[in-house]
């Protein structure tokens, strides 16, 4: 047992570090370090420039273009990506639908849209979850109809994330009403350009439009977008699950965001508040437990021995973290939190109110977004069943 | 970064789980707390499986082993409950094989490793509770040498032990020495606990005592911490195994003419169970890796431990007396047992909200394990 890195993880530690210094822009690492709006284009820019280097993949196997990391290498590269200010990358194409390409898709697939991927160029979205199917994520509706060579889709995906700049979304559509829900189920690759999607922003709590309803009406695919077999789409969605795993946890961007909770409760004259402190005091202990937590979990996957299935633990454990910190920093500023101003997202915002001099973003807004936590990637109650199956049978 | 166990560490895993589902029963548990909470002929096994001598020096008789090993031999012992006081033998050990004198090791550390002698910390004071920087022991060196005016309460196994490691002031200054319990002047009186072990209150007046080291605040902070760590795995032990009776239980129980595991609202709190257990596993697995850190990195990192241990100890227990219902509260059901365990040792070296405000206190402007 050893909490060390080796030598040689710590040099790759470095080498990331060196390279995450001199290649992320630094007006985009000052809007992740304030929470400020990101555009499409800052998302971009940073996808692209990972991708030119090969790592906007970088979980990929090599054999698909990826660097061939093992799990602690990916953890210590995310790390450094989220300490440095690098905003999170959209996880819907080179995270989720490629990892299911490169396993169930055919060579054809392959060749047509990894590229895409792994570049950064073109913009994924996840058609998952449907008005009628959240955490009951087999009971979706939207329709695939079987029409010699092409499918003609019909209904609503909601909750897609980021889904206004989508080029491309990966979608669970109905495709058979024969037996269990999770049997008529089948994995589509849809151009969202296509005549007939129709996608419209959801104005979130905050203000902000993070999330889309996405309409399909007709719209024709060809039948060579289909992933895998036809009724077979659960399969793979749970393999694109299983791909999840530490990163749920989201630990290293929220080592960063206790820094900033710090520095805020530091500047609002807080930190020295015993009470206040003490909340802070709480949270750091829970930050440490969950990155030993996840740092068990790479060192199984590592070593091979002891596997430990708790992934459910470590998303609802890292979920509630996410809450506490946006929770701290709003209390931190008090009433000073509740101004509503939009504008005050951008970055250089020169206005006058006092939370600015800070740099940040309004901190009721965060705290409000981050409500979503624990309700998407399954609901923690949904976790909380899932942990207690493995613990009681 | 590694978190598997060596081949070695297993075997003494299972050696001592062996001993512990087999010579330490629940019915012998029980027979030694009614005769007082302590035996020494269960102690004296415990010895003779080498685990009196964990921190000792091949050298002195011991395994010379470290923290991780200690850690692992904690945790099984925390599973049975077992009442005598290895983890204050492990501070013994760590402590006078790192500060005394050669002579006192030469003559103390052989018989601590073969069980022939038990050494405790004999650290708190009334007014103090967990602040052990303030204490009012006083000791004085004589033309006879040293002598000890103090009264030290709660020190397990206190009227069993052979000699007590005892923190007193010399000029303001705190310094550790050593003192025989069946020396002049020291008298002790002696209790039942909570957890169903023994501790007594330990008087001396003018005791003699022998000095183990000037830097009395330094040694004492590394013993508490060789303390916490031991407790952190103890716990974990036992958590390990309420939760594990716990699970058995609901998946018995009926009621509605169903197992009471059916039921979502019992089942949630079983997956926060879990969480706690896993998150304090993770904790000891820190306490234990940071034990010998530089001193400074050393307490932030135990302070971190305990108060999860605490948090997870208090929800672990509370809620596994709740899911078995009434039976849990009786003195007959095993449950009970662990539960007092785990309310013990929450207050065992420093209790939840004494180490959030050494957390507290101790905050940086880093965040995480390595900060």
């Amino acid at each position: 047992m050893d909490l060390a890195f080796t030598p040689e993880e710590q040099a790759f530690r470095e080498e990331i570090r060196a390279w995450v210094h001199a290649s992320l822009p630094a007006d985009i690492a000052h809007k992740v370090h304030n929470a400020l709006r990101l555009s499409r284009d800052d998302l971009q820019r940073w996808a692209k420039i990972l991708g030119k280097k090969g790592w906007l993949g970088h979980g990929w196997p090599q054999e698909f273009g990826g660097p061939g990391w093992n799990a602690v290498q990916k953890h210590l590269f995310e790390e450094e990506c989220a300490l440095a200010g690098a905003p999170r990358v959209v996880p819907f194409g080179p995270v989720m639908v490629a990892p299911v390409i490169m396993a169930f898709g055919n060579a054809e697939q392959q060749q047509r849209f990894l590229p895409g991927i792994a570049s950064g160029e073109v913009w994924w979205s996840q058609g998952y979850s449907e008005p009628g199917a959240g955490s009951d994520l087999a009971s979706v509706k939207c329709k695939a109809e079987r029409q010699g060579d092409k499918f003609i889709v019909n209904g609503q995906k909601t909750w897609t994330t980021l889904g206004q700049y989508g080029e491309w979304i990966f979608c669970l559509v109905r495709t058979g009403t024969e037996g269990k829900p999770q049997a008529g189920i089948s994995f589509l690759l849809i151009d969202m350009k296509s005549p007939g999607v129709t996608v419209r922003p959801i104005k979130l709590l905050d203000g902000e439009c993070e999330v889309n309803e996405v309409w399909f009406d007709n719209v024709e695919v060809p039948a060579n977008n289909l992933i895998g077999e036809e009724n077979k789409g659960w399969t793979y969605a749970k393999h694109l699950l299983s791909h999840e795993r530490t990163n749920i946890a989201d630990v290293n961007r929220t080592k960063r965001e206790l820094e900033r909770l710090k520095r805020i409760a530091k500047a609002e004259n807080v930190y020295d508040d015993l009470r206040f402190r003490d909340e802070i005091a709480k949270l750091e202990v829970d930050v440490v437990a969950l990155e030993m937590l996840v740092l068990r979990v790479l060192s199984a996957e590592k070593s091979g021995r002891n596997s430990l299935d708790i992934a459910g633990l470590l998303k609802i454990r890292g979920s509630e973290i996410q809450q506490r910190y946006s929770e701290l920093m709003m209390l931190a500023a008090g009433p000073f939190s509740l101004p509503l101003i939009h504008e005050a997202m951008e970055a250089g915002w020169q206005g006058d109110f006092p939370g600015a001099a800070l740099g940040d973003a309004p901190l009721a807004s965060t705290y409000f977004n981050m409500r979503k936590t624990t309700i998407y990637g399954g609901s923690n109650e949904v976790q909380r069943n899932i942990v207690s199956q493995v613990v009681l049978g | 970064m590694d978190f598997d166990f060596t081949d070695e560490q297993e075997q003494l895993r299972d050696a001592t789980r062996k001993w512990v589902d087999k010579g330490y029963t629940f019915e012998r548990r029980r027979g030694i707390t009614e005769a007082g909470g302590f035996s020494r002929e269960a102690y004296g096994q415990l010895a003779d499986l080498g685990l009196a001598g964990l921190y000792i020096p091949e050298a002195q008789g011991g395994l010379g082993m470290g923290p991780v090993e200690g850690m692992v031999v904690m945790e099984e012992l925390g599973r049975g409950m077992v009442l005598e006081p290895l983890a204050q033998t492990l501070i013994a050990g760590g402590v006078l094989s790192g500060y005394a004198p050669a002579a006192m090791q030469d003559a103390w550390l052989s018989k601590i490793a073969s069980g022939e002698r038990l050494v405790v910390l004999a650290y708190q004071e009334r007014a103090a509770r967990y602040k052990f920087e303030k204490c009012e022991a006083k000791a004085t060196l004589t033309h006879d040498g040293w002598t000890l005016v103090a009264t030290k309460s709660i020190v397990p196994a206190g009227d069993q032990a052979d000699a007590f490691i005892v923190p007193a002031l010399v000029s303001g200054k705190m310094a550790l020495f050593l003192v025989e319990r069946t020396s002049a002047g020291v008298t002790t009186q002696g209790y039942g606990t909570q957890d169903g072990a023994r501790a007594a209150e330990v008087m001396l007046d003018h005791a003699p005592a022998s000095l183990i080291t000037q830097d009395g605040l330094g040694a004492l902070e590394h013993a508490v911490d060789i303390g916490i760590a031991a407790s952190c795995a103890e716990a974990v032990g036992v958590m390990d195994k309420t939760l594990a009776i716990t699970v058995e239980y609901m998946n018995t129980r009926k009621q509605f003419g169903v197992a009471i595991s059916s039921f979502q609202a019992l089942r949630h709190r079983v997956a926060d169970m879990k969480m706690q257990l896993e998150l304090a596993r993770s904790m000891s697995y820190y306490a234990s890796l940071k034990l010998n850190a530089p001193a400074e990195e050393r307490r932030r990192a135990l302070a971190r431990a305990k108060y999860q241990l605490g948090v997870s100890m208090r929800f672990v227990g509370q809620q596994a007396v709740q899911l078995h219902g009434g039976i849990a509260v009786t003195d007959e059901y095993i449950v009970s047992h662990y539960f007092r365990k785990l309310t013990q040792l929450e207050m065992t070296f420093g209790d939840t909200l004494h180490h959030l405000s050494e957390v507290s206190a101790r905050m940086q402007d880093t965040a995480g394990v390595f900060a």
